[in-house]
């Protein structure tokens, strides 16, 4: 894992957050790159395919929604796990009950963060 | 009846008398027959079933239990002019009862013409009396109900001409008997469409629509409206009562209770992006400990003030919206508000590495304003100018700007950042209730309070910006509060209706 480290994309508008999650996996061997809007993730999608992405849901610009609905449309990037990160239970429920043709996330977690639980996921997730 | 009375002409005389005697006794009213002293010489049985034998006694004596004679008497008045008599009377029974009577006194005359007695005929209209005071009272209730209840009332013909209206009614509408409908409750000139009041003309049946109306100050007022038929005796529709309940406060209950429920939701929202941000700040302090990395405590605890500040400005915006204030006016001086505000921003400038500088005119002057709502106003204008620096990485030197300028009539304030800046959609909602761009961060409520607090002093606040370049936000504030906020005349003036004439004063006071 050291040589070739596994590369997480962090999704979130707010720079707290990013630090925050950021900071979690580098500490525990993580390639880590950021976006701070819809827009941006798939820019960095695009430039490098990443082995999981941590989404925020509720952003400005292009929201999470989009960036989950792109990634999980394309036969080439649809393999990637995603990890959906809001503060809005309501807002997920309602994403994912009206997306029957896009496949359910790989993992959920709930705003404020357990860290430990986020690791153990992403580790979980890219075994 | 008749038929008999024509056999009585060929009775003897003694048998007619018996035959009359027989009516008197069965006439369904006090009679008695009276002579000049108002002796009572007969009676019929009626009065002897209720006032008892009466042989020889005065008239005075047994209805009104006096010692002499009325001074209002129409049986002496029979006697003294040979015409009848009518007069109302109480009179009192042997068994106290007190009775209501229509007194009615004839002459009777003897064959030569002249006048030897009185019948009196007393009606006993007590019940009649009564119904008519009932009813008088009935009336009077009615009238004092259709004035006092607590809605519009008012009563319109076919051509919805106002025949009738409540005091409610004229007091926020205006003395409008005669008028149109629809001119004193919407100033318009042709009927509503479609029109209740016509409609139940039409068909008779009880209806209710909702409706908004202007009142003669101009206010508007949620109406829900009741029209019902009033017939005549033919069971014709001869005029519709409308009856109009304000429910503005009720429609305005209801939009506070969305509100509340999208602020609920919208700061459920925003406190759990805060709490993730304070996490991250722990996670940094602690780590950075175990690390011994005092740059990465440094950070974290950073992180931590950061969102402990967030969340301070976030409650203090939630009270402000709770409650509706009444500025407390006043006299501030301009350049200490701006300095105050300086340095209740300075540390969280520093916090985000955003250069706080001013360009303030020391001799601003003065104006008139509520200082607790003006601070937090401008402190809100001031964050949210350090989080578009913050959520800016296209620039590495970040700055805002506080300028304070006096102008004859106003005070102008300007904010300026060179942050992230607004696209159009963004600059167009920027003081809506619950609209924030800044995703997780924003309550959507900072900028919509600014521009409340702003428009309660009469002022206001105008925003320029464009998305990657930056934004500026100027608020002018008046030097004086504007008139409506004048200390309020606790009995108010007399106003003008539209006819010219002055409606009554509400409060009574006068």
């Amino acid at each position: 894992m050291a040589d070739n480290p596994k590369t997480v994309l962090v999704v979130d508008d707010d720079p707290d957050a990013r630090d925050f999650l950021t900071t979690v996996l580098t500490d525990n061997g993580f390639g880590v790159t950021t976006a701070k809007d819809g827009n941006e993730a798939i820019a960095r999608i695009e430039q490098a395919k990443p082995d999981l992405v941590a989404l925020d849901i509720t952003m400005p610009e292009k929201s999470g929604v989009a960036v989950y609905r792109k990634l999980k449309e394309d036969d080439q990037l649809k393999t990637i796990p995603v990890i959906i990160i809001t503060g809005v239970s309501d807002d997920f429920k309602r994403f994912i009950s009206t997306r029957r043709q896009v496949p359910p996330p790989e993992g959920y977690i709930s705003k404020p963060v357990d860290h430990e639980q986020f690791l153990s996921m992403v580790t979980d997730l890219l075994a | 009846m008749r038929s008999e009375a024509l056999r009585l002409d060929n009775l003897p005389d003694f048998a007619m008398e018996n035959a009359y005697y027989r009516y008197f006794d069965a006439m369904p009213c006090y009679l008695t027959v009276q002579d000049r002293d108002f002796r009572i010489i007969d009676a019929n049985q009626r009065f002897r079933e209720d006032f008892g034998e009466t042989e020889n006694r005065f008239c005075y004596q047994v209805y009104k239990r006096r010692s002499e004679k009325c001074e209002v008497c129409p049986v002496e008045r029979a006697f003294w002019d040979g015409h009848s008599h009518r007069n109302e009377e109480r009179v009192t029974c042997p068994d106290g009862k007190e009775v209501s009577v229509l007194v009615e006194a004839t002459p009777i005359r003897d064959q030569s013409g002249e006048i030897v007695a009185v019948i009196e005929m007393s009606t006993d209209v007590t019940q009649l009396k009564s119904l008519h005071k009932q009813l008088r009272r009935s009336q009077r209730r009615y009238r004092l109900l259709f004035d006092e209840v607590p809605c519009y009332i008012s009563i319109q013909d076919p051509d919805l001409c106002i025949v009738e209206a409540n005091r409610a009614f004229q007091e926020d509408f205006g003395s409008c008997l005669g008028r149109k409908c629809y001119e004193a409750y919407k100033h318009r000139t042709e009927p509503c469409a479609p029109c209740l009041v016509q409609e139940t003309f039409e068909d008779g049946e009880f209806r209710t629509r909702e409706e908004v109306v202007t009142s003669l100050s101009g206010e508007t007022i949620h109406v829900l409206v009741t029209a019902a038929p009033i017939r005549n005796g033919q069971g014709q529709i001869i005029r519709v009562m409308e009856m109009s309940a304000n429910i503005t406060q009720v429609r305005e209950l209801e939009s506070r209770l969305t509100s509340l429920g999208l602020l609920i939701g919208s700061v459920s929202h925003g406190l759990k992006g805060m709490l993730n941000g304070l996490a991250g700040g722990m996670y940094l302090v602690d780590t950075g400990f175990k690390k011994d990395d005092p740059q990465r405590v440094r950070k974290g605890w950073d992180t931590v003030q950061r969102n402990v500040g967030r969340i301070q400005s976030m409650v203090s915006d939630i009270l402000y919206y709770a409650k509706d204030r009444i500025p407390n006016w006043e006299p501030l001086s301009a350049i200490e508000v701006a300095e105050e505000v300086c340095n209740l921003t300075e540390s969280r400038a520093n916090n985000h590495h955003v250069q706080l500088t001013t360009a303030l005119d020391p001799s601003a002057g003065q104006f008139e304003a509520d200082a607790q709502a003006v601070r937090s106003m401008l402190v809100n204008l001031i964050e949210n100018s350090l989080d578009a620096c913050r959520l800016d990485d296209k620039k590495s030197d970040h700055r805002v700007t506080l300028r304070l300028q006096g102008l004859p009539d106003h005070v102008k304030f300007e904010i300026e950042d060179n942050g992230i800046g607004m696209d159009q959609e963004t600059r167009e909602k920027a003081f809506s209730l619950f609209f924030s761009s800044k995703g997780t961060e924003g309550t959507g409520l900072g900028l919509f309070i600014s521009d409340r607090i702003a428009r309660s002093h009469g002022g206001s606040i105008d925003l320029q910006s464009e998305a990657g370049v930056g934004t500026r936000f100027i608020v002018q504030l008046p030097r004086k509060r504007p008139l409506q906020q004048e200390p309020r005349d606790p009995h108010p003036s007399e106003r003008e209706t539209p006819d010219g004439r002055q409606s009554e004063d509400r409060s009574g006071s006068r």
